[in-house]
């Protein structure tokens, strides 16, 4: 080096300085910066709503477990009826079939079982 | 999640967090780098303000585009950055077919005209005449002493930015370091360093 050139500690003095003052960024620039970012970025994913799915009730769920609802149509239609027979005398039944109250016997030859003697 | 100039995430991380569309990402990484790449691209145009701001968007423009094929872990965003900002500089350059000659004469003359306003006016007049040797050196030797003493850069980034070796870097840096002393010799009483006590 010269003995007219810069001291090193002055000419490094000097960098600092500069490096401590760099051009500053205009606000129009850094709109039109972020304006380009926001206009490439990628957008994420667009999450598309699907059907939503209904949890099944109690009572459905014991429905579909005996078969749905037509067999539980038949299982109320033969629980009625069942009641309708405990609660009906049997003459009624009689009226309602046309039968006769002794029509119906099934072990004519058992009354020996019964017979003392 | 908001980002700042000062927050713990990596500029890296910032652009994986863009790439998948977080905007504070965005605008973190427009803080963070943009005015680094303008100061930069302003010293290798030799000031000139208007083209240096073209730089900056232009070569901000690249990064978000390769955002969404960035990989963490190969390239920091910022050496990335200042090797398009070069290399886009150095096409502006070659464009216009000369390179702007300041002479270190240009410097603005305000800082010796007053001389009772010393301080603040003898250390603009101090930047003035550096940015002014700054613009007279060759090109190259430019790039490595702005991207070395002005930047922070370290050795290895400056050679993967301009895509040379780590000694060619440390020539073009001290060469670079001995034009500007030379340059700015003439000038060291104007400047005031005899005051400092450093005349030599």
């Amino acid at each position: 080096m010269r003995m007219t050139d810069m001291q090193d500690d002055d000419l490094d003095r000097l960098l600092a300085a500069a490096a401590a003052a760099p051009a500053r960024p205009s606000d129009d620039l850094m709109r039109r910066v972020l304006a380009d970012a926001l206009a490439q970025q990628p957008q994420p994913p667009v999450l598309q709503a699907g059907p939503v799915a209904v949890r099944p009730g109690l009572l459905s769920r014991i429905a579909a477990a005996l078969g749905g609802g037509p067999v539980l149509a038949g299982l109320g239609t033969a629980a009625v009826f069942g009641l309708a027979l405990g609660y009906l005398s049997p003459a009624t039944l009689d009226y309602l079939t046309g039968a006769t109250a002794d029509a119906a016997e099934f072990f004519p030859d058992a009354d020996f079982l019964t017979t003392e003697g | 999640m908001a980002f700042d100039a000062g927050d713990e995430t990596s500029d890296e991380a910032l652009m994986v967090l863009y790439a998948n569309g977080d905007r504070q990402a965005a605008l973190a990484l427009t803080r963070r780098v943009t005015p680094r790449v303008l100061a930069y691209a302003a010293r290798l145009l030799s000031g000139d303000r208007a083209e240096a701001e073209d730089v900056a968007q232009e070569t901000m423009l690249r990064l978000w585009k390769v955002a969404p094929q960035w990989r963490q872990g190969e390239t920091k965003v910022t050496t990335w950055a200042f090797r398009v900002a070069t290399n886009l500089c150095i096409d502006r350059q070659r464009a216009r077919g000369r390179r702007r000659q300041l002479a270190l004469e240009d410097a603005p003359e305000v800082a010796y005209a007053a001389p009772g306003a010393e301080g603040r006016l003898q250390a603009a007049g101090r930047l003035a005449a550096l940015e002014a040797a700054l613009a007279r050196l060759p090109d190259r030797q430019r790039q490595a002493v702005v991207l070395r003493h002005l930047e922070g850069m370290t050795n290895p980034e400056i050679a993967a930015i301009m895509e040379i070796g780590i000694e060619a870097v440390e020539s073009l840096t001290a060469r670079g370091k001995r034009a500007l002393a030379a340059l700015l010799a003439g000038r060291k009483e104007a400047l005031g360093y005899e005051d400092d006590g450093h005349a030599g």
